[in-house]
């Protein structure tokens, strides 16, 4: 079936396009215009926006911790109010089901679960294929784990490590390696309460920054496309900038990704000896040119934080609103479940809000800061309209300043800045530069052979810029429609995207012999089967090599 | 055995009948059931997968055999949180174990020495241990016999463990004082019950002293779980649903409370109509006494006290086919493949022939 979406507002920074065209697909593709020849079907999109389905490389969205906050919160599931209709499921909160519709109501059609324990990689792929709609992918913890702490402590070679780091990809099915607060969950186990990039993991005597070096190796030594993916340590901290600014400079020059950075763009400035220093780390960022950052901005309202920064969630529990928390102390990574509702009235979450904001307007090349809240934890990714609103419109900024707390706006630079995004860098940010940074080279643009998940939004109401981004017009996945009108209209399975690298024999020989002996079960303990995650998950293999 | 209609073991008011008949009979019977009730469930992930869609097409309330238990356990986290361990960092860092109740010395994990106390060695401290041990079990200090003297002396053991005075027998201040010293020399000590046998306030009381041990040393959580796949059900039921088991579907959306879902209650108040039994692994039959109209999937050997309107037999997950399920070894879902692979029908498969023969208009 060819399908024609006429006269569209296109923005596609890929190739360069920003302005009134056609779009043509079939069976599921993008593909060039015919020579002749009439659509089956066409949508006049006369007056809307056209981009490729977003990408959120960062979402708490599926796994054990995911499920444990849920389980945590029954009475928060309202929260996730302005459902799409049609199933029971709709109703149900936070729900597999209701995570799908929800992102693809707003457009988007790719979405990683960023921090999935190799233990608990079954649990993440059966939830993420009960997710409907959207491609989903995990990326694979490593770091704080026994095996890799113990071939870093017996010396052993770079090879062996990227074998081990192959096999655990391999195994859990992950599109690439996380690496949260290096050598912090089991300095943790070990009473430490606090651990920083050169910190030593006791029994092991590797620091944290080996750690991040030693996996930054093997990701580039396998052409992982995503660069090593990493949780700074110190997260939350007054003064944490200096650990984000150490870590930049530690790895300056070479590809490695940092996380939710405004969570380290702290420093201790004020009466209250805590400030917002993003334009310094925003410094540092535009100055590494291989380093990627997302912002995991805060907004205000009830959420949970979910992390397997186990220590700092154990840190965390006594400010929990409301007052409970889970602390699990994993076999590797582990977790922390805190409930946390950020304020307007709090100094410290206006900081933060703040914070966040400096860094998207400070970092120069929006292809090389990603649109996150760290999904649940700075906001639900339910706010990421209001973020791109606020991204794009200075009196809009102004606007919630103007409810804010003076002082805590008095040591950040935000009202100062009057940068204001455009769609074009919205969809670099959202589209263009996620695939890119993925290795996802036939989605987030719109070229012919690109996979046909395409938003339509209809922006012509420039005071509601949210509500547009929040109701998708149309949105197509795979060339089916799947939102008309802000409203679900199919639920088609989605994929899972994952890599598949080659593991060497010997090092699978090895670890049979390490789970048999340390664990007393086979590595079934981490292998995700394709038959194990039933449903009709599918996954699709994306190569390795840069 | 090939894989034939006559071979699948189903049967209507106790006549065999076609799997195909036995489905239909069950479709019929849940779309003119006012409040169908899913119980037992002792079902691995994919039927409960099947389970859940069916509830969502028939308004059933879904409840699993062990929900007591497991709710016990949710209940304490979610009004109080806590600090949880696998069972792997247990048995391999705990030096010091504290032990809550008497049904410990048989749990599973005890005896399969998972826990096992001598290697690497863990000091043993036991509130209400049974009066037989063997050896390796022995604690160096105890307390208390029965467990309904738990609670009391969980609070005597914070109580005395934050410096505060307590107004009981000198003898008792001993013990539990020999125990606090104990406690805190613990480099990662583990608290270890199971909610088959404790009460809602001594589980909170445990994890609340779990918390307290913490500002000086490390200390975690070790619940062990029920059994038939319980802790996966209330996986399955919280990332498909948002809620544990003992939720409704009957209002076309999930509400879940423990006290209107639970299906005992449903069953001997009359405000079930309908019932799906499940247990695929331990032929367990409904303990409600009501004659309630039962459409029974359990592996062969059940004994009901009336028997059900409609039975098929199924096969026990990972030993007649491969299946997902919570391996309390691992405290993980896991993919166990079938030990003796048999034709024998899995639950989701029979769940997915009873929704097939729904009628369409039963959508709610």
């Amino acid at each position: 079936m060819l399908t024609r979406l006429a006269g569209g507002h296109v923005i596609d920074p890929v190739h360069g396009q920003d302005g009134i065209a056609d779009l043509w697909m079939r069976d599921g593709r993008i593909v060039a215009a015919p020579d002749g020849g009439d659509a089956d079907v066409t949508h006049d999109l006369g007056g809307k926006v056209v981009m490729a389905g977003a990408i959120d490389i960062h979402s708490h969205i599926a796994g054990a911790n995911v499920n444990t906050a849920r389980l945590l919160l029954p009475h928060w599931h309202p929260a996730a109010a302005d459902r799409p209709d049609a199933t029971w499921l709709t109703r149900a909160g936070w729900s597999t089901d209701v995570i799908g519709r929800l992102y693809a109501a707003m457009g988007y059609t790719t979405v990683v679960e960023p921090a999935v324990a190799p233990h608990h990689a079954l649990h993440a792929h059966l939830e993420l294929a009960d997710t409907p709609i959207i491609d989903t992918a995990i990326l694979s913890i490593l770091g704080n784990d026994d095996f890799l702490l113990g071939l870093l402590r017996d010396g052993e070679s770079g090879s062996a490590i990227a074998d081990y780091a192959a096999w655990t990809l391999s195994a859990t099915r992950g599109l690439g390696i996380k690496v949260i607060n290096a050598g912090g969950a089991m300095a943790f186990k070990s009473n430490l309460r606090a651990f920083s990039l050169d910190d030593v993991v006791p029994d092991y005597g590797v620091t944290s920054r080996q750690i991040v070096a030693a996996l930054q190796k093997a990701a580039d030594a396998l052409g992982v496309p995503h660069p090593v993916h990493v949780h700074c340590n110190n997260l939350g901290m007054a003064g944490n900038v200096e650990t984000a600014l150490a870590t930049i400079s530690g790895f300056d020059g070479l590809p490695i990704h940092l996380a939710h950075v405004q969570f380290y763009a702290y420093g201790t400035e004020g009466g209250r000896g805590f400030s917002s220093a993003a334009p310094r780390l925003a410094e540092a960022v535009n100055r590494a040119k291989t380093v990627t950052v997302d912002v995991g901005q805060v907004m205000f309202g009830q959420t949970t934080t979910i992390s397997s920064d186990v220590l700092r969630q154990f840190n965390a529990r006594d400010r929990a609103r409301p007052r409970k928390w889970v602390i699990y102390d994993g076999d590797s990574n582990g977790g922390g479940m805190v409930p946390y509702e950020y304020r307007r009235s709090d100094f410290f979450n206006a900081v933060q809000w703040a914070a966040g904001l400096e860094l998207f307007l400070l970092i120069d090349d929006p292809s090389r800061v990603f649109f996150t809240t760290d999904h649940p934890n700075g906001a639900p990714f339910t706010s990421y309209p209001d973020l791109m609103a606020l991204l794009m419109s200075r009196d809009l900024r102004a606007e919630w300043m103007a409810t804010l707390p003076a002082e805590a706006l008095a040591v950040t630079t935000l009202a100062s800045i009057s940068r204001e995004y455009t769609l074009t860098e919205i969809a670099t940010m959202t589209r263009a530069a996620p695939a890119r940074l993925l290795g996802l080279s036939d989605r987030g643009h719109l070229g012919a052979g690109a996979r046909a998940d395409i938003a339509v939004y209809d922006l012509g109401n420039h005071r509601d810029r949210a509500g547009a981004f929040r109701h998708a017009a149309l949105v197509f996945k795979d060339g089916e429609l799947v939102v008309r009108d802000g409203a679900v209209v199919s639920t088609p399975p989605g994929r899972a995207l994952s890599l598949a690298p080659e593991p060497d024999a010997a090092i699978g020989r090895r670890l049979q012999a390490y789970y048999e002996s340390r664990y007393g079960l086979s590595d079934a303990l981490l292998r995700v089967p394709e038959w194990a995650v039933g449903r009709s998950q599918s996954f699709e293999v994306v190569s390795c090599g840069r | 055995m090939t894989r034939d209609e006559s071979v699948v073991a189903a049967w209507i008011d106790g006549r065999p009948v076609t799997r195909k008949d036995a489905a239909r009979e069950a479709a019929r019977l849940l779309a003119t059931a006012r409040q169908p009730v899913i119980a037992g469930l002792g079902a691995d992930i994919a039927g409960v997968r099947a389970v859940l869609d069916l509830a969502g097409r028939v308004g059933a309330a879904v409840d699993h055999m062990h929900a007591d238990a497991l709710l016990r356990d949710v209940d304490v986290m979610r009004e109080a949180g806590m600090m949880v361990t696998t069972p792997s960092e247990a048995r391999l860092r705990a030096d010091v174990l504290l032990l809550a109740g008497h049904s410990l010395a048989e749990a599973p994990d005890m005896r399969a020495r998972r826990l096992d106390p001598a290697c690497p060695a863990k000091r043993i401290v036991w509130l209400c241990p049974p009066r037989k041990l063997d050896p390796g079990l022995v604690p160096l200090h105890s307390v208390g016999r029965d467990t309904g003297e738990l609670p009391a002396l969980l609070a005597v053991l914070r109580a005395r463990l934050n410096g505060h005075p307590v107004a009981t027998a000198a003898r008792t201040i001993k013990a539990i004082d020999a125990m606090v010293t104990e406690l805190k020399s613990a480099r990662f000590g583990v608290a270890v019950w199971s909610a088959g046998e404790l009460d809602a306030l001594a589980i909170e009381m445990l994890c609340t002293l779990v918390g307290d041990l913490n500002a000086g040393t490390r200390f975690t959580g070790l619940p062990l779980p029920p059994g038939d796949n319980g802790r996966g059900v209330l996986e399955a039921c919280g990332w498909l649903s948002g809620y544990p088991m003992r939720t409704g579907f009957g209002r076309g959306y999930p509400e879940h409370d423990p006290w209107r879902f639970d299906a005992s209650r449903l069953a001997g108040s009359r405000e079930s109509d309908c019932a799906v039994w499940i247990s695929a692994y331990g032929a367990e039959a409904p303990a409600w006494t009501r004659d309630l109209p039962t459409i029974a999937l359990t592996t062969p050997g059940a004994r009901f006290r009336t028997p059900p309107r409609v039975q098929v037999e199924v096969g026990t997950p990972g030993i007649d086919h491969d299946a997902v399920q919570f391996v309390p070894a691992s405290g993980t879902l896991m993919p166990i493949t079938a030990a003796r692979p048999s034709e024998a029908e899995s639950v989701a498969s029979v769940i997915a022939d009873i929704l097939a023969a729904l009628p369409e208009s039963s959508s709610c």
